[in-house]
């Protein structure tokens, strides 16, 4: 009987060597991926006892930051908002139930201080549970113009410093209170306007005359056309899909392409387009970042790509067998972000070279020392420095005398370009404005856009531009 | 050579030593609460081991020094965790080991021969069949299964007692067929058969454990039933096609049970695919699942995983006794898990241990048969929580919560160390005398 014994011991044994494998499995091997799964309660609670960092503005004011409580004789935390929904949707949220957006997700493992030498440090009680501190680019007052100029009409304001790449307004109407989050998740994502949504990274737009701005660049820097090459209007162009014909349908005869660009008119964009071709334009859109998605320090998720688009699916840029004089004014299935409209001005603004828009310009331990610093990030050169002159002077027409006197700052010099796309619905546009300012030093380069307006582009996005870039230059009464 | 009672005393220590650190441990978990109050608690387990312990050195001196301090070790950690989830729950549990401790020491002193049991073996297992079909009459739902007795305020499971009646009876009956069984006579459909006179109560047997499943709604004191009824039967016989026939049988039975019960399905589904619906039929699989991952390889400490929340519900329900071993691997990580693990191969490799050294066949079969009862029952508990067969609640020995469990548990160890003490001294005295023949080699 004694074999029997250790037989039987050791097929037993065996099972408790199974037991020890699969609890090998699921402690070290399957851990991660298990702690990353959404409603994992384990993970909510330990990331509830870091002190999270904070998450300021470039002026010191503090968007985001955390409470400390007691509960059962543990410090918890939990965040709060001192700024309410001002930046919502560039901060996001961190709930325990509903996940991460926004900053709080892309700069988690800073805000929960999970880098470097940190964890550590923590687990041999060196350092305390405290996250890292983010300082945007953010400008609270900038912010709070844009904000404050969309109210509660569907729209988007993104403003980014041309120099640096930084963005210091980044604001979506209908907005929500982060804090609110926690307790009514539910309701505010049911709300109309979709106040989730953050407009301005991943609301897609057809861009309309604003994109022959992008068109312009394309004929200057070909060598083909000048401020002053002559064109000549008859009213309407043929093309493959029917003909354009322009706003109102007027005709302007005998016109150079800065009058053309001043008023916007379709034809003569068209016949540029045309004559251009769907290669050179294209290449000018993949400079410009058009299909590819953003580099901007948000989730993936949250920055939507722009460009063309068929049944969902993005078409390349340079796509052959399309009507491209359609393309040269805005239409034929582009959609595009107010953050890509303000890539465009941004790199414009900054001598034809396109920067890495970018919200966060620091981050420092609670100590004060710098962790991480941005420093400006070349996508590339657009554009040479004359046709980036040129073209700002072509815009800065269309502030002083054209679409665009609605943006017009007194004393300071404005360019822009507006923008009016039909919806569906006759009557109701969406309505853009982009550009920057001041011209000779330019500070701010601006998006917006306006969300199904009876208004145009002059009308409804221009103050809104002119509200912002003003907050940015100084606030003059 | 070191006497065994000083080797056991000596192995006491670490496990006493690692109850207070682990007290400490909690206590120092949430800094604004420490608190005095489980110290008198720990002193009185403390006492009831050393009682064990002493009752040990007076009636069974020569019994294996290390099966105390295993069940000690594991009796410790229980209640620190049970402490840390909530205090009363380790406060009763302290007192059910003190009862345990009570039976244990009643064994020792009312049974100083073992042996005794096998002549009563049919009234032992006529009164276990008695105690499972008082529960299947007069028994208590709780959570879906029919496995408690109320007594007063208290509920019993009778069923725990039920198993150690059972295998004392299935050793004496084994004992006394096992040559019958192990000669086939037959062949039915090419399967070598015993004579039907031996078989017939075996295959009762299967079918009870089959009708406990189905009645009790209790899968896995039907597996544990079984498994035993099949370990016994091997060792009885040493064939393994025993295990092999039985086992297809069981199997054939099990699906049947699952195509006609809803809630065994269920079950079965929530294991396949727990996170299919993490939120309804596999919500405890994926919190425990959760806790192990979270526990990482040497976790937090104890007293410091996430283990009850704000508002004072485990994270796992049932944590204090069905998943009693998943807050431990949470707290005390991979190390800590494996830790436990070792304990009970410990265990049970001192009572199969126990058993080879006994003299004689029903000894054997006895210690064999308890022996196998703790291991399967750790077995199928630890792996239910760990995901590695469904979820069937059994309970993790000396360690989950429930009085029944800690008390039967305790008069388990208790047979298994009078027969260890047996053998041994009658070994000792026997050095040069022939051993005792066994009938059929196994």
């Amino acid at each position: 009987m004694d074999r029997s014994i250790r037989r039987l011991y050791l097929t037993m044994a065996g099972g408790f060597v199974a037991l020890t494998v699969l609890l090998g499995y699921w402690q070290v091997v399957a851990a991660g991926g298990l702690s990353n799964r959404a409603g994992n309660q384990q993970t909510l609670q330990r990331e509830r006892l870091v002190d999270r960092g904070r998450v300021l503005t470039a002026d010191g004011k503090v968007l985001a930051a955390s409470r400390a409580r007691r509960i059962e004789g543990q410090r918890v935390f939990e965040r709060i908002y001192p700024q309410g929904s001002l930046a919502a949707h560039a901060v996001g949220y961190a709930s325990p139930r509903e996940g991460k957006t926004g900053l709080e997700s892309t700069y988690n493992r800073f805000l929960t201080g999970s880098f470097g030498t940190e964890p550590i440090l923590r687990r041999l009680n060196l350092r305390e549970k405290r996250g890292a501190d983010l300082h945007t680019y953010l400008r609270s007052e900038v912010q709070r113009a844009a904000v404050d100029a969309l109210g509660d009409s569907p729209g988007a304001v993104v403003a980014i410093a041309p120099r640096t790449g930084g963005v210091i307004a980044l604001a979506s109407a209908p907005t929500f209170d982060p804090a609110a989050i926690a307790t009514n998740f539910e309701s505010i994502a049911a709300r109309p306007g979709a106040p989730l949504l953050d407009r301005g990274t991943g609301g897609t737009y057809p861009p309309g005359s604003t994109f022959k701005v992008v068109t312009a660049t394309a004929a200057l820097e070909s060598g083909l056309y000048t401020p002053t090459s002559r064109f000549d209007d008859t009213g309407s162009f043929n093309t493959p899909g029917g003909p354009i014909t322009n706003f109102g349908g007027r005709r302007f005869a005998q016109h150079a392409l800065r009058e053309a660009f001043t008023r916007s008119i379709n034809t003569t964009f068209a016949r540029i387009g045309a004559a251009l071709g769907a290669a050179q334009l294209g290449a000018t859109m993949s400079a410009y970042g058009f299909g590819k998605r953003p580099p901007i320090d948000l989730p993936e998720q949250e920055v939507v790509i722009s460009g063309r688009r068929q049944d969902g699916q993005l078409l390349p840029n340079d796509q052959r067998g399309e009507d491209v004089a359609r393309i040269a004014i805005g239409q034929e299935r582009l959609d595009v972000t107010p953050l890509q409209m303000a890539m465009v001005v941004q790199a414009i603004a900054n001598e034809g070279t396109l920067l890495a828009p970018r919200l966060v310009q620091r981050i420092t331990d609670r100590g004060g020392s710098v962790v991480r610093q941005h420093s400006p990030e070349e996508i590339g050169q657009v554009a040479t420095a004359q046709t980036a002159a040129e073209l700002a002077g072509m815009m800065q027409n269309v502030v002083d005398e054209g679409t665009g006197t609605a943006a017009s700052l007194s004393g300071l010099s404005v360019a822009g370009k507006t923008g009016t796309a039909e919806t569906g619905d006759s009557g109701r546009n969406q309505a853009w404005f982009i550009g920057f300012a001041p011209v000779e030093n330019p500070q701010i380069a601006v998006a917006v856009v306006i969300e199904d307006t009876s208004g145009t582009g002059g009308t409804v996005a221009a103050p809104v531009a002119a509200r912002v870039m003003d907050a940015a230059l100084g606030g003059r009464p | 050579m070191i006497e065994p009672r000083a080797r056991e005393l000596g192995f006491l220590v670490p496990g006493a030593a690692l109850g207070f650190l682990g007290l400490a441990s909690v206590a120092t978990a949430r800094a604004d609460q420490f608190e005095l109050g489980p110290l008198p608690g720990a002193f009185a387990v403390l006492g009831v081991f050393l009682a064990m312990h002493v009752a040990l050195r007076i009636r069974a001196p020569s019994a294996d020094p290390y099966l105390l301090p295993a069940v000690g070790l594991l009796t410790v950690i229980g209640l620190v965790e049970l402490h840390r989830i909530d205090p009363s729950l380790a406060a009763d549990q302290a007192v059910w080991v003190a009862v345990g401790g009570a039976v244990f020491v009643a064994v020792l002193v009312l049974m100083p021969d073992h042996r005794v049991l096998e002549r009563f073996r049919y009234s032992i297992g006529l009164g276990g069949v008695a105690l499972l079909v008082a529960t299947m009459v007069f028994g208590t739902t709780i959570n879906g299964s029919k496995l408690w007795i109320a007594f007063g305020g208290q509920t019993v499971q009778l069923g725990e007692l039920a198993k150690v009646m059972i295998v004392i009876f299935l050793a004496g009956y084994l004992r006394e067929k096992r040559e019958l069984l192990a000669i086939p006579t037959r062949r039915i459909a090419g399967v070598p058969v015993p004579p039907m006179s031996a078989l017939g109560p075996v295959l009762v047997f299967l079918g009870a454990a089959l009708l406990l499943v189905v009645v009790l709604n209790d899968f896995g004191s039907g597996l544990l039933f079984f498994g035993v009824f099949v370990a016994m039967m091997y060792l009885a016989t040493g064939r393994a096609w025993y295990a092999a026939v039985g086992g297809g049988l069981f199997a054939a039975g099990a699906l049947a049970i699952y195509a006609l019960v809803p809630r065994i399905q269920d079950r079965v589904s929530g294991w396949l695919n727990p996170f299919d619906d993490p939120e309804g039929q596999g919500f405890q699989l994926v919190q425990s699942l959760y806790a192990l991952a979270e526990g990482g390889v040497v976790g937090p400490g104890l007293g410091r995983g996430f283990l009850v929340a704000e508002n004072g519900t485990t994270v796992i329900p049932a944590l204090e006794t069905d998943f009693i071993f998943s807050a431990v691997a949470t707290e005390l990580g991979l190390v800590g898990g494996i830790g436990l693990l070792l304990g009970y191969v410990l265990l049970i490799q001192r009572g199969f241990s126990i058993a080879t050294d006994a003299t004689d066949g029903f000894s054997k079969l006895l210690a064999g048969g308890l022996t196998a009862v703790l291991g399967i029952q750790a077995f199928l508990i630890v792996g239910g929580v760990i995901r590695l067969i469904p979820l069937t609640g059994v309970t993790l020995p000396f360690m989950s919560y429930g009085g029944s469990s800690v008390i039967t548990n305790f008069g388990i160890v208790a047979i298994l160390l009078v027969v260890s003490h047996r053998s041994h001294a009658r070994g000792a005295r026997r050095l040069d005398a022939p051993q005792e023949e066994e009938a059929v080699r196994g």
